[in-house]
Formats: C-alpha cells, structure tokens, sequence
C-alpha cells in the first residue's frame, strides 16, 4: 500500500515538473512534431479494460455540481486534446466518423444504426421496471428473447417521445455517436406477459414480485391508441458489461486507455453545436452509458450517447419549458435581471413564435440563435468548446443534405404528415443557422492538399453558408519545417484569389522532409481570422498532409 | 537526470497527459517509442500500472450530502415547515418518516414556535388506490397555543381590544380524496377535536379577564367534537402547494357535532382560486375568494368562528383580528417569475370583512391591505414565503411555509 501511494505521489510530482516544463519543451523541440504514424486515424486503446468497475452518478449531486461549480481544468482556451494532427477526431470508443469524413447516403442515415431485426412480433415477457428518467416505460423480452428498452409516450403528447427517439437517435449516429439501435413498435398490453422472476422495488430498501396491476401503472401515464394498443420506442440492449455513465468532466481512473479529459474532448465539445441543432438540453451523466466490450481480443470501454429523446420541442412528459434551450436552470443574472424589472426585462423564450403540434412540442428555426443555446445545466465539455471546435461540428451538421434530414424526420412515423414537416423544415433552419454561426468565425479553409506545385483547398464559408469570397484574397507563406527541431526557415510568400495557390519558385525539401504552409484568407469583414498553419511529409515523391492547426 | 528510466517514462506520460495541446497531436519529448501509437500506449499502460489517487473535492462531497438528504429512503429525518397554530411566529419544525407498502408513508412530527407554540402529530397516507385516483390518510396530533388572540366579534373592534387564550387540541381523522378524473376532487373526512381552553399567556389581559360568554360565545366551555366534513371540486392547479396555472373552485361542508354538550353547528365553505398565466408564465395574474358562512342559528365558540388576519388571508392584519359568524376575503396577486428552478415575486391586495348576518357579507366595509412577497418554491411547494403588508394597522412581516393560495 505504501510503496502503491509513493509511486502514484512520484507520477503527480513528474506530472507537475512536466508541466512546469512544458514552455522549455516546446521552445527547444525536444521531440519530434509529427511521428510516422502521423495522422492517427484510430485512438489507440491498448490495455486490457477488463477491471473498470461499475459506477453510478446520481441526478442530484450532479445537477448541484454542474449549477454552481466549474468542473474540470480550470485552463481558459485550452486546444482539444482527442484530435489528430491534422485537427481532426480520430474514430474511437467514443466517436466514429461519419457524416461529412465519408459520404453517407440517405439510406446509411436512416438504416445505419440498424444491425439487427426490429423487435420479433408475439408476445413480449416484461423482465424488469425501467429504473432512470421520467417517462414511462419498462424493459421486456420480444418472442425471440431479445431484450428491449420499451419506453412509452407520455398520456396527451402521442409521437412525441417515440418519434423524437427514432429520429434524434438517427441523427446522432450519423454525426459520429454511439447509439442504442431503435424501433418504433407497438405494444398490446394484452399480449405482454411477466416473467415469474420480475420483482419491483417500491421503496427503497424492498422488493417484491412484479405484478399485474404495476404493469397498469406504467400504462395509465402513457398515451393509449383507440385500439387499447401504446405506440412505444423499443431500444435493443446494447452488447457488453454496463459500468455505469461517463461524465463531462475528469476521466475514468479505472479505465487506462481513458487518458483525455473528458471536457477536453471535441467530440464531447462538439455537443454544443450537435445539441443547439438537435435542442438535447438534457445533458445529464444520467444521459450517457459506459459498456466494456471484447475488440481486437481485449476489453475495452465504449461511450453512448443514451436517452437522446429529449430533443427537438418534447420532454419526457410534454412539451419543453418555455425557457428550456434558452436558459441554465439557475442563471443568476437573468434572475436579477426578472426581480428588478419586475418581469419586464424579457428574454428571447418569452416572445420567440412557434407552431407548436403536439407531436413536435416547442422547437423553432426562425429566431434559433445557435451560439445563444445552452443546455440545462453548463456541462464542462461544451463550455471549453472553442471556434475550432464549433467550426469542426459545423462542418458535420451542414453535411446533412435537406433529403438526408428529412428521411430522419420521416423515421420518426408520424402519423400527420405535418408534424413530420415541421420537423424537417426546423432542423434544416437551424442546420443553416449554425452554419452561418460558426462556418466564419476561425479562417474557414478545409481539405488542404499540395502537388509539389500548387496548394488547393476549399473554402466552406462560400461553399456552404454563400458568403462572398474573402475581399483580400488568399495568401501562403511557405517554410521548410524541421520535424526535429520544430524550426521553421521561411521559403517565401504567394497570393491568390482563387482557391489554388502557387507555390514560390524554389520551394522544395528533401525525401522525408516537411513542408509548413501558412494559409490566410483576408477579408476586411473578417479581421480575427488567423492564419490556418498546414503541414506536408514528403514521401515517395508525393506530399501528404500530415498537420494543420486552425488556432493556437 | 534524465537518464533513469523510469523518469524518462514518467516524462513521457506526464507529457501526454498535461500538455495543453491535443494528445493525439502533441510534440512529444524524446523517447523510445517510434509512432504516436507507442508513446500513446506507454502512457495508457503507465495508467494502468499506476492509476491516479481516487480524489473527492469539497464541492463534490457537499453535492453528495446534499444528493443523499434529498434522496427519497425508506427511513429519514426531515425539516418540517408549517404553523402550530396561526400567530405563532417565527417556528422550527422536524419529523421523522418511512415509507411502508408500495404507495404509503407515515410520519411523526413536531414544530415549536419562538412564543412557545407546541404541535406533535403522527400521519399516515397511502396513495394510488382505485386505479391511482384515491388517496386515504389519517392523522393524530396535540398542539398548544398560549397566546391566541381574541379581538371581539366583528369589523369595529380595535387592536386594545386582543385578549389572550391558550387553546390546546387533541385531535385525530381519517380522510379520504377520490380524484374521479386529473380535473375533479371528491373528498371527506371524519375526526375527533377535543378542546381545553385556559387563561392566556402573554401581554394582553386572559381572556375570561376582558370578555364574557355574551361577547366571546362558548366562552368557558371545553368541546370536544366529531367533526365531519365533504368537499366537492374542480380542480386544475398542477399543485394546492405551488401553480402557475389552473383553478380551483370547491365548496365544504363541515359538521361540528359536539358530544359533550352545546353548540353543535355547520359551516360551509366556498373557494374560488383561479391562476391566469400570462405571456408564456412572465407573470401570473392570481385570484382568490373565500367565504366562510355559518349555517343555522347554532352558536358557535368564539375560537372556531370564522376568522380573517393572517399570513393566508388579510395579510396586514394581525392573526385571528377579525371573527365573527361568516367571512369573505379576495385577494389579487400579480406575480412575477424572476427564477422557475425556485422563486416568485408578487405585488398582491387583499380585501374581507367579517360579519354576524349572512346578509352583511358584501362589499361595503371591506378592510384592505397590499404588499409584496417573495416565495421560494419547488416544483409542488413553498417553503417559504416572506411578505411585507401595509393595511390601515400598519406594516405587517409574513413568513409562512405555504402558499398563500
């Protein structure tokens, strides 16, 4: 035990002297900037995960913690810590890329998530009560055995939560996050039967045998169909052993191969821009779900995105509080704002137009101000999203064609076809929003690619959002760049006003060798743009992007 | 320095884990990994050999606290707010509960008052009946009261006039409330009070001092009661404890049957409360009448006549400042909501009178009063109340741990 504390005391001090150290580090290039397996395209996880024990964070202490503390690193402007060289989130446990890294036809958006055979038809055997979130539901075995979360709409709201399920669970796949793979089906009550071995916990501290009448329960708060059937989203049990949910903030002692803290994950960042379209304000640990899993013949831990029906204008019991998307739960400069003006003062939420269906609840594109949304509560990870962040998830949710949101609304099976519009036609507003939000805000230049000639690129900012192409033009300041050393000697300086810019006579450097381009579009609207820093291996005769850092 | 190789590794791992660019990317220090791979291995094996120190901050432990106080158990203390008996002032409350069956729970509970107001009760309610629409409870309790006032009878009597009295209850009922659909409330209940009335405590002269059983009806006597009593409502509020929305318009009827002697009488009750949210719940324009009426000729003792003057009714006014056979008060508030996690602002008015006929319940001789209030409040209650009045007896500092309505 003893000699257990002194190594981890001796691994804090390293980590301090580390840190202290860093800017001598950094100034000499003590090692190299990019290693020969640069790009990664995978995060590697390593180490056997076998021993990451279950873990429960409960509702309240979270909540409390994330109203009136800052959790996680305390450093302002910190650069994300879970991309690759070239600034990207490489596939992993957490995310997988999709949308926007490969081209996803309509079908893979609709089907993608799909590995299996929707719920068998029969009889459904209830096995257990659902034990987290508010809206009624339970979980049961279909005809062939196959376990299913069943969870209902709520009594008044028909669709609402289903459709919201089908569809949000749909979009979040293609973004990048695992899913619980879901159905919409329908329950018959008389067709469901209780497994013998069932129990309830009415209170805590006691269990008792699962009975009819509780079953009852569950379906009085649901919406019933005039056929005395429940329209329900069945989510299938995701494979592996559960270890409890993922927070926001800090990483998993137990998990060795969870080394990034968690707020500074992108793909976690990410969620501020993927959770203002999608209006997921409940960002909860409750919300999440660790599994280890067998991959490569080793344990590993995968991260869900669970539970991601709290989106568009529903909750799990009706339509979204006027202020949810708005608002933090406690925000005390609103509040004092409300007492003294004696209510006067009014805020956004309090005059923004809907067309509210009761299917689609509260959820609007005219007035969505993207940057202005949050969740319920500040969540670590999106507070430390910055413009590279916002401009990486940007990039992702302008890929959705208008087809390919639409087929996700469609998924959703509404049975009046204007709610299925309605959504449709506000995802796409708020897909341009965030796309006019955040598209400009760092120097907006994607897809670099050199031929020993000429720099090509593209410019998203035109591309997508129409913006005028940058009044000042392009320029290129080009380096040879010492790997070793991370000295830079300048090469000389080009100009362009296409998206094609020459390189200087002379530019050159030897097999192996790197070359540094700074990359700035000049525009008199834009003056905050920095230049985008690229980086070019040259090897068997070709050059292949190996770095690109949009900020500092 | 560098030379040991263990150092060397921690360095490395160090690097990744503290450097303030991205892990997958950062320049690392010179080590004997090759690929980024390598080097992200060795860290994660670093990790595995030595995790970092299980830690807990000081919010976190106070989340956790605060995390289990609220967590429902089976067996728990709780703080109790609510009033021994109106007048009481500044009061501290606690109990001690448990669940038991599926939809039951009982308590023991007590409050004590900063005037020396005492109150132990034991309770028990079960919910989820008859398909989750009736509820039934009962209840057995005692409270002291020693300094009650007693002003006189009627809306002339001025605040020289307060006597004191010490009213002490026993008590005990079963109820039920059948909610036949989310909008109607059918409910009953059946009980026991027993009465013992002593000479007052405090400053003001004993009752039996300054009045007489003329001026002061029942005085001297000790009832006790069976007192039954039906409501009938329609009833939309989200909650009686805290609404935003909805109404409730519901009459009672009470029957006070004495077993040891006179003054068997009836009284009904009607209330009107009706919460107008406007502009998305901005504000909240609420409404509320209440009439008390004694049925019959039957007297009444003096202590269990209609009464306005409290923190609920004509919030100016002392507790219990006006009695007499029959009351009317309205109130209007216009509320504001500066936070929806937990609190509410109302500018509010008040206006009732008391009176000996029936036919003298109207709106001539209305006393008034108007304030301002804050209430700290969850999803079903209010906790806590304040309340600055002004009535023509002066300013007035409510604190409750109820709704007003």
């Amino acid at each position: 035990m003893i000699r257990a504390n002194s190594r981890r005391r001796f691994a804090a001090l390293v980590v301090v002297l580390a840190m202290a150290a860093f800017p001598t580090f950094a100034i000499r290039g003590a090692g190299p900037k990019f290693y020969r397996d640069d790009p990664l395209p995978r995060e590697p996880e390593t180490v056997n995960a076998s021993k990451v024990a279950p873990q429960d964070v409960d509702l309240i202490p979270d909540l409390l913690l994330h109203m009136f503390t800052k959790r996680g690193d305390p450093a302002p402007n910190v650069r994300a810590k879970d991309i690759n060289t070239i600034d990207e989130v490489p596939d992993s446990s957490w995310f997988t890329n999709r949308i926007y890294a490969h081209d996803m036809t309509v079908e893979e958006v609709v089907d993608g998530q799909i590995v299996d055979a929707p719920p068998a038809p029969g009889r459904w055997t209830f096995i257990r009560p659902k034990s987290a979130g508010f809206s009624p539901g339970f979980t049961a075995k279909d005809s062939h055995g196959v376990i299913w979360f069943l969870t209902f709409d709520p009594n008044g709201y028909p669709q609402a939560s289903s459709a919201a399920v089908a569809v949000a669970t749909r979009l979040f796949w293609a973004l990048g996050y695992n899913q619980v793979e879901s159905f919409i089906t329908r329950i018959d009550p008389k067709q469901v039967d209780i497994a013998p071995e069932a129990t309830i916990s009415p209170r805590p501290g006691k269990r008792r045998a699962y009975r009819r009448d509780d079953l009852e329960a569950v379906l009085r708060l649901a919406a019933r169909d005039a056929d005395g059937t429940y329209r329900a989203v069945a989510g299938r049990l995701v494979p592996g052993k559960v270890v409890g949910p993922f927070k926001y903030y800090g990483s998993r002692r137990d998990d060795p191969n969870d080394l990034v803290p968690h707020e500074h994950r992108r793909s976690l960042r990410a969620l501020k821009v993927f959770g203002a379209w999608t209006n997921l304000v409940d960002m909860k640990a409750g919300n999440t779900l660790d599994t280890v899993v067998e991959e490569n013949g080793r344990s590993i831990v995968r991260h869900y995105l669970q539970d991601v029906g709290s989106t568009f204008g529903t909750g799990a019991n009706g339509p979204r509080d006027w202020d949810e998307g708005y608002e933090y739960l406690w925000e005390p400069d609103s509040m004092l704002k409300r007492l003294w003006s004696f209510g006067f003062a009014l805020s956004p939420w309090q005059t923004v137009p809907y067309q509210e269906l009761p299917e689609v609840g509260r959820f609007e594109g005219d007035e969505f101000n993207p940057e202005a949304w949050v969740p319920r509560v500040p969540t670590p990870a999106l507070v430390r999203a910055r413009a590279d962040d916002t401009f990486w998830a940007a990039l992702r949710v302008t890929a959705f064609s208008d087809e390919k949101i639409r087929a996700a609304a469609h998924a959703g099976a509404f049975s009046d076809p204007a709610a299925e519009k309605l959504l449709g036609d506000v995802l796409i507003k708020r897909r341009d929003a965030i796309g006019r939000a955040y598209l400009a805000k760092v120097t907006p230049l994607t897809q670099f690619a050199f031929d020993g000639a000429a720099l090509t690129f593209r410019n998203v900012a035109t591309d997508v959002v129409k913006l005028p192409p940058p009044d000042g033009g392009y320029s290129a300041e080009w380096f040879a760049f010492d790997n070793a050393t991370g000295e830079s000697r300048s090469l000389g300086k080009s100009d362009s006003t296409s998206l094609t810019v020459q390189a200087p006579s002379g530019v050159t450097v030897g097999e192996g060798g790197y070359l540094k381009v700074a990359v700035a579009a000049r525009d008199s609207h834009h003056h905050d743009w920095v230049p985008v820093d690229v980086y070019f291996r040259r090897t068997g005769g070709s050059w292949t992007l190996v770095g690109l850092e949009r900020l500092p | 320095m560098l030379s040991s190789p263990s150092v060397s590794h921690g360095l490395v791992v160090a690097a990744i884990l503290a450097l303030g660019t991205g892990v997958l990317a950062s320049p690392i220090p010179a080590a004997a990994q090759d690929t980024r791979e390598e080097v992200i291995a060795a860290a994660q094996a670093e990790k595995e050999k030595t995790p970092p120190p299980a830690t807990e901050s000081k919010a976190e432990h106070i989340s956790e606290l605060v995390g289990g106080v609220l967590t429902p158990k089976s067996h728990s203390f709780f703080p109790y707010f609510d009033s021994v008996y109106s007048g009481g002032g500044f009061t501290l409350g606690a109990g001690y509960g448990w669940l038991y069956g599926d939809h039951s729970n009982a308590a023991i509970r007590g409050l004590y008052t900063i005037k020396n107001y005492k109150l132990i009760e034991a309770v028990t309610t079960s919910s989820q009946h008859l398909d989750g629409k009736l509820t039934i409870g009962a209840l057995v309790g005692w409270r002291d009261a020693p300094q009650a006032a007693f002003y006189g009878l009627g809306m002339d009597t001025v605040l020289n006039d307060r006597a004191n009295f010490d009213l002490s209850e026993g008590y005990g009922d079963v109820t039920a409330a059948l909610r036949p659909t989310d909008w109607t409330l059918l409910a009953g209940s059946v009980g026991v009070e027993g009465y013992t009335i002593k000479s007052g405590k405090g400053e003001a002269p004993s009752i039996e001092e300054a009045y007489t059983p003329a001026t002061a009806p029942g005085l001297g006597t000790n009832p006790t009661y069976i007192h039954s009593q039906a409501t009938a409502a329609i009833d939309w509020r989200t909650s009686p404890g805290y609404s935003r929305k909805g109404g409730y318009y519901g009459v009672t009827l009470h029957d006070y049957s004495n077993t040891n002697g006179a003054y068997d009488f009836n009284r009904l009750d009607a209330t009107l409360i009706q919460h107008v949210p406007v502009l998305r719940e901005t504000w909240v324009l609420s409404f509320r009448g209440d009439m008390k009426t004694t049925l019959g000729d039957d007297l009444v003792p003096y202590f269990l006549l209609p009464s306005l003057g409290s923190g609920s009714t004509l919030r100016a006014y002392h507790s219990w400042r006006f009695r007499d056979r029959h009351s009317l008060v309205m109130s209007g508030e216009f509320r504001w909501i500066p936070s929806r996690l937990g609190m509410d602002m109302a500018i509010f008015y008040d206006a009732g009178k008391v009176a000996g006929r029936r036919e003298d319940l109207n709106f001539v001789g209305l006393e008034h009063d108007w304030g301002v209030g804050m209430r700290l409040h969850g999803p079903a209650q209010t906790p806590l109340r304040i309340e600055v009045s002004r009535g023509s007896e002066g300013w007035h500092l409510t604190f409750s741990g109820a709704a007003a309505f």
